[in-house]
């Protein structure tokens, strides 16, 4: 059986995460709105949702804790408590246990109980008045506007056993209390049922619990239970009830209308009858004359500006826009069209057709790339989610490093390739982290600099040619130049006679170790992380670049292809043989000159760029080829770059630029240095894509000359 | 069973008929015969030029486009340490399944499709075929004809189609 659940419970952890997301998100905003009821809802019910979902699958710790939590927001929503900072960050500890709950609940991991029995206890110490053990079936009556001098009534209901011998019918009592009023909430007590062995199918076992919103007193509600008085156990106990002024929505149950008409309780036209009778709360408060006309027009206002969808958490599945999907529809179908016309061409073709056959080879080539682009297209994702995680964050580093910053994110509409935005997260968190930690001064040294005492952290994607740029800009103090170099000396990076443009002593921080600060701290300074960031966009595909004023603040800039099935590459040719280079790492090609050239004995030739010498390989020797030609001056050099690294790569000539899909040698093969991986040609043959870091290996490590 | 010997031309993993792997394809390699497990079979295409891949053993003749797969093809002559020869019309490659890797195998020419019992099959001799005898499985024999039956994984997984770079000289 549970193995029969176990896809639903996939869809629950994606759901649960979706949820956890709109939670956080929600709890950070409402910092800063602290009185918006639809924000507080929208807590609320991602919170509901995890707790329903979690029941059901029996993650009790889960559900337990959530509860908790749902009703510390109950509270918030009811405004029986005001949101404050502290409650804030308990919630957004609970927020985190609630996660590392639900990771142990998809792992099967156990969970760190007294942690979680800590803030539980916390959260339950924290509100007013002791949360209501049961779990709430049906949206809370606190949501529902009600009209002065409602009572609730709580009726508990056990009819005696030999109800249906008598020819009563249950329903109809339940049906009866709800033509009274309103019946919020209605409960099944099946406690009295025997074993099915024992069962009677003719005695009744059942009792309800049910609570009813009238307008009627208590004699009215007594009086349907006339006819069974007699041996029931009844109670009905009369809460009066005060207004709340809440203009709630219900939350993903359905309403309780529905849900009485679907059981038979009351009729669709009783029910329209009820609501009929509803007011809206805004006229309510008008008639009270607590608020103006105005004030609700403006509420509302607000209201409907503040249900923007909530953004969507990261997820192994792709949604995709139907409208995405309807186009792709529409452009296989014209495929289609102009494969068959081709055909239907083919089978009776006379040379006189020709220009109507190109026609439609160009035709299919239109339909061609357009399919590609927009299939490409349906794995773009808005960078928004890898954003996300940060407002969250730099909360937190503000608080742990007792600086003040606002985070300004722009350009989340960016679309890039879903396992780009995957893999860029890590590398982001770091640089952010870095920015705050390294970046930004203390509050006391930014107004001594003449600067607002706020700390800025700007986060920007753009797209740039074929490729994505995301910035983290700081308005900090700016990279330390001399600091860095003194570092860099001493372990050893650099020497002293060295002279290095700002660019490479900038990159020195990318070094692994490296790390100037003063003092190590919980959020960065270890000298782990910046290495790592470089190494992962480079892994992508990716270049990073930094900016950096003294005093004013340090720009990182990272740039990423933005697929990485696809990439622009330079198709060049040794001999009979067809290699791409990754345009990202092409700086220049040249055709050097006899006095550009220079070789050393014993360690290879070298080719004067501008005064630089940079070493020169020579493909067919690296890839032991037989080329067209040996002779550099006649030959192609491309000057190709990586991890700041140049060499200039001799090839017989360069055919053209194209896209080319990578696939991968590893499926059928294995890696082979100096290849990152290979293509198919324009003609049906496989191209190989240079890995220029493999080249480089290999002319080092003098593989070649066994040849 | 035996009645099945010559229906399964059509040699494609869906149409092959479960056979304990006593049905093999068999293919020629200069006088000699060689077999396959017909279920490691995944097709059979005529020989179309290759690309050629730097820095490995002279037996990888290279990759081939198939249908999108980038497939690795090896010269089984060049393997066995036989001499290579012109490819004609009848050069084909078979396309094999080897540990969920896709393969190609140059050979002369293909025969059959050969049914062999299990008694039918000993086990390899120390010498008398051209071949490093740990490539195969033993030695078939199918009415007048004996076809040397290779060992598909240790052929196509020793050291140079799954390790790093060893180049030999």
């Amino acid at each position: 059986m549970s193995t029969d659940l176990s896809h639903f419970k996939d869809a629950f952890f994606e759901e649960s995460q979706e949820h956890l997301t709109t939670i956080e998100e929600g709890l950070l905003q409402l910092e800063q709105r602290p009185g918006d009821i639809d924000l507080l809802n929208r807590i609320f019910r991602g919170a509901h949702s995890i707790k329903g979902n979690s029941g059901m699958f029996g993650f009790t710790a889960v559900s337990q804790f959530t509860h908790k939590m749902e009703s510390v927001l109950d509270q918030l929503r009811s405004s029986q408590m005001v949101v404050t900072v502290a409650i804030t960050d308990l919630l957004l500890q609970s927020l985190d246990c609630l996660k590392t709950l639900i990771d142990c609940a998809r792992t099967g991991a156990a969970p760190d109980e007294a942690h979680v029995a800590a803030l539980g206890g916390r959260l339950e110490a924290c509100q007013g008045t002791p949360a209501p053990g049961q779990a709430t079936a049906v949206p809370a009556a606190d949501e529902r506007s009600l009209p002065p001098g409602t009572h609730r009534f709580t009726i508990t209901w056990a009819p005696p056993r030999y109800l249906f011998q008598r020819g009563l019918d249950p329903a109809q009592f339940l049906k009866e209390l709800a033509s009274l009023g309103t019946v919020t909430h209605l409960a099944l007590d099946a406690g009295r049922l025997p074993v099915l062995m024992e069962l009677d199918p003719e005695q009744c076992y059942l009792g309800w619990t049910l609570e009813l919103e009238t307008g009627k007193d208590l004699k009215v509600i007594d009086a349907v239970f006339d006819f069974v008085r007699e041996d029931s156990t009844l109670t009905i106990v009369d809460n009066p009830v005060e207004t709340h002024p809440t203009a709630a929505v219900s939350d993903g149950a359905k309403p309780l209308g529905e849900i009485l008409v679907e059981t038979g309780v009351v009729s669709q036209t009783q029910l329209n009858q009820a609501l009929s009778q509803q007011k809206k709360v805004g006229e309510i408060l008008v008639e009270q004359k607590v608020a103006t006309p105005e004030q609700i027009s403006e509420a509302l206002k607000k209201q409907s500006e503040c249900t923007v969808p909530a953004k969507k958490a990261e997820t192994p599945s792709i949604r995709v826009d139907t409208v995405k999907i309807d186009r792709l529809i529409n452009l296989v179908g014209e495929l289609v069209i102009t494969q068959s016309m081709l055909s239907d061409l083919g089978s009776r073709f006379e040379m006189s057709q020709l220009p109507v056959l190109l026609e439609r080879v160009a035709q299919l080539e239109r339909n061609t790339r357009e399919i590609q682009e927009r299939v490409m297209g349906i794995r773009m994702v808005p960078i928004g989610n890898a954003f996300s995680r940060f407002p969250r964050l730099v909360r937190d580093l503000s608080g742990k490093a007792g600086k003040k910053i606002q985070l300004i994110l722009s350009g989340e509409e960016t679309e890039l390739d879903k396992t780009v935005i995957e893999s860029i997260g890590d590398p982001l968190t770091h640089l952010v982290r870095n920015s705050a930690d390294h970046g930004l001064e203390p509050p006391d040294e930014r107004l001594a600099a003449g600067k607002p005492e706020q700390g800025i952290i700007r986060l920007n994607a753009f797209h740039e040619g074929g490729s994505i740029c995301i910035t983290v800009e700081d308005d900090g103090r700016g990279l330390n130049r001399d600091k860095i170099l003194a570092k860099g000396i001493k372990q050893g990076l650099i020497a002293e006679s060295d002279k290095l443009s700002d660019e490479q002593i900038w990159m020195l921080i990318f070094k692994p170790g490296f790390s100037t600060a003063e003092k190590v701290t919980d959020v960065s300074g270890r000298g782990v992380g910046m290495d790592v960031v470089k190494r992962n966009i480079e892994g992508l595909g990716g270049t990073v670049s930094i900016k950096t004023v003294t005093g004013k603040g340090t720009t990182f800039t990272l740039k990423l292809p933005l697929t990485l099935a696809i990439i622009e590459g330079m198709t060049v040719r040794v001999g009979q043989d067809t290699y791409i280079v990754p345009l990202l790492s092409i700086l220049e090609s040249i055709q050097p000159k006899r006095e550009m050239l220079k070789s050393i004995v014993g360690k290879g030739e070298l080719v004067n760029v501008r005064g630089t010498y940079l070493p020169l390989m020579r493909l067919y020797d690296v890839f032991r080829l037989e080329p067209e030609l040996s002779d550099p001056t006649k030959a192609i050099l491309l000057i190709l770059e990586t991890e700041g690294e140049r060499v200039a790569v001799m090839v017989d000539e360069i055919l053209g630029q194209q896209q080319v899909v990578i696939k991968s040698m590893e499926q059928n093969f294995r890696k082979i240095e100096g290849v990152a991986g290979a293509t198919i040609l324009g003609d049906g043959t496989v191209g190989f894509i240079l890995d220029v870091r493999g080249l480089l290996n290999i002319s080092r490590n003098g593989t070649a000359q066994a040849a | 069973m035996a009645e099945q010997e010559f229906a399964n031309k059509e040699l494609n993993h869906q149409t092959g008929i479960s056979t304990d792997g006593s049905q093999f394809l068999t293919f020629q390699l200069g006088e000699e015969l060689y077999g396959v497990d017909i279920l490691r079979v995944q097709e059979i295409k005529g020989y179309t030029a290759v690309t050629r891949i730097p820095n490995t053993p002279a037996h990888i003749k290279g990759v081939l486009n198939l249908r999108g797969t980038i497939v690795p093809i090896v010269e089984l002559r060049t393997k066995f340490g036989m001499p290579t020869i012109e490819y004609t019309m009848f050069t084909v490659i078979v396309v094999v399944v080897v540990k969920e890797k896709i393969m190609g195998l140059v050979v002369d020419a293909v025969s059959d499709v050969l049914d062999i019992d299990k008694k039918d099959i000993q086990p390899a001799p120390q010498f008398g075929a051209q071949v490093d005898v740990s490539f195969l499985n033993g030695i078939g024999k199918a009415g007048d004809k004996l076809v040397a039956l290779l060992d598909m994984d240790r052929l196509l997984t020793d050291g140079d189609m799954t390790e790093s770079e060893k180049i030999a000289a």
